[in-house]
């Protein structure tokens, strides 16, 4: 039986390789000493909120709309990630992009958000981010640069996440 | 005399060269057409070294309905449904710890009529008039469907809607073009079939 042990060796990297073992959630780093362009942008309950006030804390900015899959996917664990971050001074923003409150009231009924939800419906602010598709997520270090970036959804509340966000503090 | 542990050894190591040669071999590349049970829409997973191109057909009343509902006059939306639009996954797979790049304008199609490209979202935009297809439209359609050029890292994906130019119930085979750490690849995805119109639905 004992020499049965050292055929799961192979088995696991087989599987490893092929992507059957669940992969870890990462976050892209950004190099260099990105600044994150400053807005001012409306959120649902119609309270301005300004980039640059949160500067001092992490931010996690995540770009979404109502009509994109894998941003609805997303915002769950990001709900529960938020629970956790908030008592730790990590703030998060989710910035709509093109659509009215109207829209955003009825989908928050089935999705419902916890976090502050902004109103770019113009698009000019995303216009001034590296961003090509949605979901897009930056995370913002204290001192006002891009730490890291995701493209596409991610499980926000996974612990890997979670560390390296808490990482910015220090 | 050779000893049980060197045995042992020995075949750990035959095992484990003979499953990554076959993972090896099948994460090349490799196409897996599936439909789902609940609406009947067909996609097609292409699978190439660092990247995974996902293609799931979307009826063109679903995409003219998604347009309509953002402004758009009916002849554009209809336009845009009728152009054989997918909903294109691109995935960088982890396979590889490289980025992975696409250019849909270096993906080609070919078809029984002929050879042709993705339109891209550029040239859809810049064929409506001003005055036609407001701001607001613009900027959903911009989101939309995918981007003509992206970088993903590991972990990374995009999504969003692709038009490749044929009329419903066309049929291509696509090239699908990358850069895998900064060299070429290519692979094949046959007998995609773009998605029937209503009329046409059994």
């Amino acid at each position: 039986m004992s020499d049965m042990k050292f055929l799961w060796i192979p088995v696991v990297m087989l599987l490893a390789f092929a992507g059957l073992v669940p992969a870890g959630q990462t976050l892209t780093p950004v190099p260099g000493d990105v600044p994150a362009p400053d807005f001012s942008l409306p959120d649902t309950e119609g309270k301005v909120r300004r980039l640059s006030d949160y500067r001092g804390r992490p931010v996690i900015l995540n770009f979404w709309a109502t009509w994109c899959p894998p941003c609805r996917e997303e915002i769950p664990s990001m709900n529960r990630a938020w629970r956790v971050l908030r008592e730790e001074g990590v703030a998060m923003l989710g910035l709509n992009v093109g659509e009215d409150e109207d829209t955003i009231f009825v989908f928050t009924a089935d999705y419902p958000a916890d976090f502050p939800l902004l109103l770019d419906r113009t698009g000019e602010v995303i216009g001034q981010w590296p961003v090509k598709g949605l979901p897009t997520t930056f995370v913002i270090a204290p001192d006002g640069t891009i730490a890291y970036r995701a493209i596409g959804g991610r499980v926000w509340d996974d612990d890997a996440l979670l560390e390296m966000i808490r990482s910015l503090k220090e | 005399m050779i000893s049980r542990g060197l045995i042992k050894r020995i075949t750990c190591a035959c095992v484990t060269f003979a499953c990554l040669a076959v993972v090896s071999l099948a994460a090349r590349c490799g196409v897996v057409r599936s439909a789902s049970e609940e609406t009947g829409l067909v996609n097609w997973l292409f699978t190439g070294n660092g990247i995974e191109v996902e293609l799931v057909q979307r009826l063109p009343d679903q995409t003219r309905g998604f347009f309509l509902a953002r402004g758009f006059p009916p002849e554009v939306a209809d336009e845009i449904a009728t152009s054989c639009i997918f909903q294109t996954i691109v995935r960088n797979s982890g396979t590889s710890t490289h980025p992975v790049s696409v250019d849909l304008a270096q993906w080609r199609l070919l078809h029984a009529d002929g050879e042709g490209g993705v339109r891209l979202k550029e040239a859809w935009m810049d064929s409506w008039p001003v005055d036609k297809v407001s701001q607001a439209s613009r900027l959903a359609f911009r989101w939309a469907t995918f981007p003509t050029q992206q970088e993903f890292l590991p972990g990374d994906y995009n999504w969003g809607m692709t038009a490749f130019g044929l009329a419903p119930g066309g049929v291509f085979d696509l090239n699908v073009v990358w850069q895998e750490g900064g060299q070429a690849q290519s692979g094949w995805i046959r007998g995609v079939e773009c998605a029937p119109d209503v009329d046409r639905l059994q």
